[in-house]
């Protein structure tokens, strides 16, 4: 055995290691599970609406008691359109484009329900929507339909009717394997479409086909007698512009709350995750302190050997080694164990989570991985840095 | 090296005296290599001080040390190690032993740091000084006559241009004394070092080129 460990390793306190490591290790564990956290639950904000681009606003004007007497004037006209997409702040625009005709669908669950309702289409540019295009399509004559469905829908089934009734809760991949039937009339046509739900939108509150369904449907069974703009979707380089809300204040207009809602829940859950943090950053501090006490006490122990074995022509480089190793191994078991903690940790809150969202995606570690490497750096450079100086102050036999 | 001047030193705790008559203190005195030097002293007259300042662990002196013409408050810390390493040896008065390890491994604790003497030579000098039944010993359980044996094989356990020796055989009876001296000597004169002993009175005997009186 390395006789000069063989020295240095007298007096060495398993307790106060053991401490140490049980304290830098919770800590360690609580400071990455935070950042982890926050982003996979950044990932499950993100992949709600996953085929709308953060940046869209949908604007629509005001219903007030005389619009519902009036009738027409909650409609765009085209004057008003070029007028929107001529602000400063905006980069794209696009219109909603309601159905003319009369929609039912239905569709099974088997052996449980079967449903079925009238319902409308609308649809916006397809460079609105963000889905692959080979499932976002439309080819006249065929009878495949994909159609995007509000995400309250499949909420307002699942904690509302089948809750209540009894009945086997869906999940967004089990729906988008389901067909729905769509039957269309109108200008003496009768046809049967095989809807696909491709997605789920929170952020538009409607029922979407592609843009092409919408003009061939609209062509055939309405003669296409002028759509209309009741809402305008628009890409603005900023959602937080100013002079966005003071232009839709000017013309009346109004905008989908739900973004707003999701950034102030977004903004508290960085809060309490920050205060999370901050609390393991403060018990990794302590164990650093209770790390740095006992390295000091066992220097101070074991000063008379550390001096002798300088005496002898050791370096301080080579007499602090076998305790900046010390640390430096302590340090990487802990990172290491609370990286398995943390994986352990994960897959159990990511079980809970694919059970509220199907279609979650789970990031990757590599924000936790970075965090965990600078803290195990600085805390090693720290230690390294800590043990040098008490050497160096037993070689210049300074009181300390 | 090849000198070591000392140029008006004196112990601090000395500076208030008027009454100092020595041939080191406040002198000027040169220890040259392949000279042996006996600096003879009463307790108490900073015998180990010297060999303190000179070894580099003590800086509470007043006037300069040089070690050919460099001053040794100017050495560095890896000057300083170079030296202890290669260049300066020193038996300390407290012999500075590991308790916690045997005789053999305080001993290989010195040499794995120079590799400079071969195992053979090291066991040799166990034997010639009668403690080879004792390598495997701590040296917590040893006599101090035993241990100052064991430090005086660690200190010669390495090159060096000048050896002190502070009151090597303090605890040593003549023969173990005259082998210590011709170990001593020995290896003295292979590596052409010069030779500084001190003693309050138990001389460690060899031919000494000067004798001071501290």
């Amino acid at each position: 055995m390395n006789l000069v460990w063989k020295l240095l390793r007298q007096h060495i306190s398993v307790p106060q290691f053991a401490g140490f490591f049980l304290a830098n290790l919770v800590g360690m564990v609580i400071i990455l599970l935070g950042i982890q956290f926050y982003n996979d639950t950044q990932a499950i904000y993100q992949s709600e609406d996953s085929f709308m681009k953060e940046d869209y606003l949908i604007v629509n004007k005001k219903i007030g008691a005389v619009t519902t007497i009036t009738g027409k004037a909650n409609t765009f006209s085209q004057a008003e359109i070029a007028e929107a997409a001529d602000q400063p702040f905006v980069e794209r625009i696009g219109t909603f484009s309601s159905s003319l005709f009369d929609v039912h669908a239905s569709f099974d669950i088997q052996g449980f329900a079967r449903f079925s309702t009238d319902m409308f289409f609308e649809s916006v540019p397809d460079e609105f929507v963000d889905v692959k295009t080979e499932d976002w399509h439309y080819d006249e004559g065929s009878t495949a339909l994909p159609i995007i469905l509000p995400k309250d829908y499949l909420d307002l089934y699942n904690f509302g009717y089948a809750q209540s009734r009894n009945m086997p809760k869906l999940s967004e991949g089990i729906l988008g394997a389901m067909k729905l039937k769509v039957s269309i009339n109108g200008n003496g046509f009768q046809d049967t479409y095989d809807g696909a739900i491709v997605g789920f939108s929170s952020r538009l509150n409607t029922i979407l086909v592609p843009q092409a369904f919408m003009d061939y449907a609209n062509q055939r069974y309405a003669n296409n007698e002028g759509a209309l703009h009741t809402r305008l979707i628009m890409q603005v380089n900023n959602p937080t512009d100013e002079r966005i809300t003071t232009y839709l204040q000017d013309n009346n207009l109004e905008t989908d709350q739900d973004k707003l809602d999701a950034s102030k829940t977004t903004y508290l859950l960085r809060i309490i995750v920050a205060v999370v943090m901050s609390v393991g950053l403060v018990i990794c501090i302590l164990a650093i302190y209770i790390l740095m006490l006992s390295i000091y006490l066992l220097v101070e122990k074991n000063s008379t050997k550390l001096e002798n074995l300088l005496l002898l022509g050791y370096s301080p480089a080579r007499v602090s080694m076998p305790y900046q190793l010390l640390t430096l191994g302590l340090n990487l078991l802990v990172f290491v164990l609370a990286f398995i903690l943390l994986l352990i940790v994960r897959h159990i809150y990511l079980q809970l989570f694919a059970d509220f969202f199907p279609d979650f995606t789970s990031p990757s570690i590599l924000p936790a991985v970075i965090a965990g490497v600078v803290l195990l750096v600085v805390v090693s450079v720290l230690n390294i840095i800590a043990v040098r100086r008490k050497v160096m102050s037993i070689w210049n036999r300074k009181e300390s | 090296m090849n000198t070591i001047t000392l140029r008006n030193t004196l112990p601090e705790v000395f500076a208030q005296r008027t009454d100092i008559h020595s041939d080191v203190w406040q002198q000027e005195v040169v220890f040259e290599k392949e000279k042996t030097y006996l600096v003879e002293a009463n307790s108490g007259t900073g015998k180990s001080s010297l060999c303190s300042y000179i070894f580099g662990y003590r800086q509470d002196y007043l006037g300069d040390i040089f070690f050919n013409k460099t001053n040794i408050h100017d050495l560095s810390v890896s000057q300083w190690v170079d030296q202890r390493k290669n260049h300066l040896a020193l038996l300390w008065q407290e012999l500075r032993l590991f308790p916690e390890l045997t005789a053999m491994e305080n001993v290989l604790i010195k040499n794995k740091l120079t590799g400079y003497q071969k195992q053979s030579t090291i066991d040799a000098w166990f034997e010639q000084l009668g403690i080879t039944d004792k390598r495997t010993a701590l040296v917590g359980r040893m006599s101090f006559g035993q241990q100052q044996r064991v430090a005086m094989i660690r200190t010669l356990c390495q090159p060096f241009d000048f050896i002190f020796v502070d009151e090597p055989i303090s605890h040593l009876d003549d023969s173990n004394s005259r082998i210590m001296a011709d170990m001593l000597m020995a290896e003295a004169q292979r590596q052409g070092a010069g030779v500084v002993a001190t003693s309050i009175g138990k001389r460690i005997e060899v031919s000494y080129d000067v004798h001071l009186k501290l």
